[in-house]
């Protein structure tokens, strides 16, 4: 009875308000955040939160976003960061999560502590408060979970945001910057949910979402004005890679990918984005006409790149979500690699055309240059090394040079400044796409595989991931300059989650000036004033040691704030601590020894 | 020998159902929390109690926030028949500095709580029950041995956003054991944050 009265009032709302009603939802644009200025620089409060949002009709989601506390009440995803090269950026991230999980700045150029891979673990409750200086050009980049086994369960619930870099050279070029009005980041990703629980799905089963959704919109329309608009694409996908184009298969140019700006657009009418990578593309939409909504973004992924190439209508070369789709909606028994959208061609977006802006200067033609970007090259190159891609036969986990990741594996170790050629070979039985954290690297060379041995127009710029299809092989270049740590290294890995998850990951550090091996055991400080009630200051004894790490914790062992190399100097903000007595834990930079205070907040 | 006639008649019974429904119902022992008011509650002082409704939630979990007033009115519209609601927040308070007793006493006071909050600092009862979400709910109900035994097991109904569209899955079992009835849908699935045990290594469901 319910059920039909819903039904009929449905039905006269469709009679009636046939002008208002659209079948899509408003495509969420994440707000944009420029963080709080102040005298060391800019301060990004960033709270992981659970939550939950009516995705499906029944049950609502349990779902997970990144919230400004107390600003935002985001159900899904998280704001944008807005970063300008050469800012000083203070993160405060707090985990209110039930459990540990961690935030990645992908493809941010920063020290290995600060960059939120495995090893900086934010435990359930704890403020984790990393800062860095934006060495990054401008680019597209993105935050996200990290924490090895639980990182598509992390990202599944919908936990992570875009990041985007500013700089003058960007500036002065005339693109469309206007955020929200012709400049759009879209994270295109999919879900799979469990029947009666609406659950999104997150086991290795569900690497392929059955519903497309971008920023956390299923079905989502966009009104993007009458002119050149930017997209900034992000492949959010656990696994499935997408082979994007609009809808008429007009052409459209990528000016930009993970590192940063190309040096020129690159006409395209179709664009292969596999998990983790970002292109920006311009799009112009000068010619369209106001308030047409018949264009849409669609990843073709029936007719992806190994396709065309090859002709065949088989997946011989391991394109995630080009295996066999299920017919039918699948729970958690779901078939394996079997997402409703698998080898299929779907709309990811439609467009509305609007009248072009006013209070924006429009952007009306592609520019035929960019910027200057210098590559390295094989001259520059002073190591080199190969990293081999295997396992995966038999439902087996896929691996890097054999081996399974483990937070305590042997790092491989890189000389600070160092220019190293990469070659990762992939004789394996299905694609992959390598990221390697800390810097960006130049693509030389592709060999093997269906691509054939030219690099990709797009593929041409700054990478932080690259394609790798079933037997092919890439060779990249690139420096590690700027940050050295012996103790904490960087992640390589699949960008695949599932994979990664799996353990085809691998970590190295990057090593400057020989580590000292001093044995002093303790660090003499003091803390004041004790007890304290908002700022705790220390009082190093002998000042040429070094504060590596600060921990507080609680004298029954809750961590609740993590300060990787504290500036200590003006002292520690301790009164969002509750009150109670607290254990710093201070490690030296030089000798790693732990020395702990105590000290009660009032 | 009233014993063994309760014996025999269960004997009885037993041969009527099936062999695996009888060894698969699940006993609750009588337990002892401490509620937000500082009384203790346990379920032995319910003297004339038909049955309770037990639901695992906490403080900040999103989800079970959602569920506050439907199990106000839950608590009423039961404790007339002699069923009686009780949450327990099972939340390690060592982890999660939200989860306090002092923080359950402000909810309770806020959001206007009429049935007991307790507190099961040691997890023992969660254990018990199975409880692994936020809400979660169960109704026991005591058999002719007088022992409770878990009738319902799962979430309260499957639209915590929208309860006006809700099919309510605690209140329809409720309502056929306060019948005679046998519950239809004795097992439906939770949704919501999990509990974590302290010191057990989480498994991924």
């Amino acid at each position: 009875m319910k059920k039909t009265i819903n039904l009929l009032l449905f039905f006269t709302f469709l009679l009636l308000a046939n002008t208002g009603f659209s079948q899509y939802n408003v495509l969420n644009i994440p707000e944009a955040y420029y963080g709080v200025s102040g005298s060391t620089g800019k301060t990004f409060t960033l709270n992981i939160d659970d939550n939950v949002k009516q995705f499906r009709t029944g049950q609502a989601t349990v779902t997970g976003a990144i919230n400004i506390d107390p600003a935002t009440t985001n159900t899904f995803w998280g704001p944008t960061l807005i970063f300008n090269k050469d800012d000083v950026v203070h993160m405060n991230v707090t985990n209110n999560l039930n459990e540990s999980t961690t935030i990645h700045w992908h493809g941010m150029h920063l020290p290995a502590i600060m960059d939120g891979g495995p090893h900086q673990i934010i435990p359930a409750g704890t403020l984790w408060q990393p800062y860095w200086t934006i060495k990054n050009q401008a680019a597209t980049l993105w935050y996200h979970p990290h924490l090895h086994t639980t990182t598509q369960a992390h990202v599944t619930k919908g936990i992570g945001g875009f990041i985007i870099v500013k700089d003058p050279t960007e500036a002065a070029l005339p693109l469309p910057r206007t955020y929200g009005t012709d400049d759009i980041p879209l994270a295109i990703s999919s879900r799979r949910f469990l029947s009666t629980t609406n659950a999104m799905a997150a086991q290795v089963i569900d690497n392929y979402g059955d519903y497309s959704m971008i920023n956390g919109t299923m079905n989502p329309q966009v009104t993007l004005p009458k002119q050149v608009v930017r997209l900034r694409i992000l492949n959010a996908e656990i696994q499935r890679g997408l082979n994007i184009g609009f809808s008429d298969n007009r052409t459209f140019y990528v000016i930009g990918n993970d590192g940063g700006l190309l040096n020129a657009p690159v006409a395209v009418t179709r664009l292969a984005v596999q998990t983790g990578e970002r292109y920006e593309i311009l799009v112009n939409l000068s010619s369209d006409v106001v308030g047409a909504e018949t264009l849409f973004l669609k990843a073709y992924n029936t007719t992806a790149e190994i396709q065309l190439l090859t002709g065949t209508g088989t997946n011989t070369f391991g394109w995630p979500g080009l295996e066999g789709n299920s017919t039918t909606p699948t729970g958690n028994n779901g078939p394996i690699n079997g997402g409703l959208l698998n080898n299929t061609t779907y709309n990811l977006m439609n467009i509305k055309i609007a009248a072009a802006t006013t209070t924006v200067t429009p952007i009306t033609t592609i520019p035929t240059t960019l910027v200057n970007q210098t590559y390295w090259t094989t001259a520059d190159v002073t190591n080199t090394r190969t990293i081999n891609i295997g396992g995966g036969n038999g439902g087996s986990a896929f691996t890097l040079d054999g081996a399974l990741y483990s937070t305590t594996m042997t790092p491989k170790t890189i000389n600070l400044n160092a220019v190293e050629k990469w070659t990762i070979v992939n004789n394996n039985i299905f694609g992959h796409t390598f990221h390697l954290h800390d810097v960006f690297f130049k693509i030389i060379s592709r060999s093997g595989g269906n691509i054939g041995t030219t690099v990709r127009s797009f593929e041409q710029g700054w990478k932080d991931s690259v394609w790798l299809p079933i037997g092919g092989t890439v060779t990249f270049i690139a420096k590690f300059d700027d940050y050295a740590d012996s103790t904490w290294p960087y992640m390589y890995h699949c960008h695949a989650l599932t994979h990664e998850d799996e353990g085809m990951m691998g970590q190295f550090t990057v090593n400057g000036t020989l580590a000292t091996n001093e044995n002093v055991a303790h660090t003499a400080f003091k803390v004041y004033p004790n007890p304290v009630a908002n700022r705790l200051y220390i009082n190093l004894e002998n000042l040429d040691n070094e504060i590596y790490y600060i921990t507080i914790t609680t004298l029954e062992g809750r961590t609740a704030m993590m300060l990787p190399k504290p500036e200590w100097q003006n002292g520690i903000d301790v009164s969002s601590l509750a009150t109670g007595t607290y254990l710093l834990k201070l490690t030296d930079s030089k000798t790693k020894s732990v020395t702990t205070k105590k000290f009660i907040k009032i | 020998m009233k014993k063994t006639s309760a014996l025999l008649a269960l004997f009885f019974l037993a041969s009527s159902f099936s062999f695996r429904e009888i060894t698969t119902e699940k006993k609750i022992k009588n337990f002892s929390l401490k509620s937000t008011n500082n009384k203790i509650i346990s379920l032995e002082k319910y003297k004339n109690a038909k049955g309770f409704i037990i639901v695992f939630t906490c403080n900040k979990c999103p989800m079970a926030k959602l569920y506050s007033e439907r199990l106000n009115t839950l608590y009423t519209k039961y404790k007339s028949n002699g069923v009686y609601l009780i949450a327990i927040n099972a939340m390690d308070t060592l982890v999660y500095k939200e989860e306090s007793f002092k923080l359950m006493q402000n909810k309770v006071k806020k959001e206007k709580l009429l049935f007991p909050y307790l507190q099961d600092k040691e997890q023992a009862v969660a254990k018990q029950f199975g409880a692994s979400y936020t809400p979660q709910s169960f109704v026991i109900w005591k058999n002719k041995l007088g022992k409770w035994i878990i009738r319902y097991e799962g979430s309260i109904d499957d639209s915590a956003l929208e309860p006006t569209k809700a099919n309510n899955y605690l209140e329809t079992a409720v309502d056929e054991l306060v019948q005679n009835k046998i519950v239809t849908n004795p097992f439906t699935k939770s949704v919501g944050c999990r509990i974590f045990y302290r010191g057990e290594i989480a498994k991924m469901d």
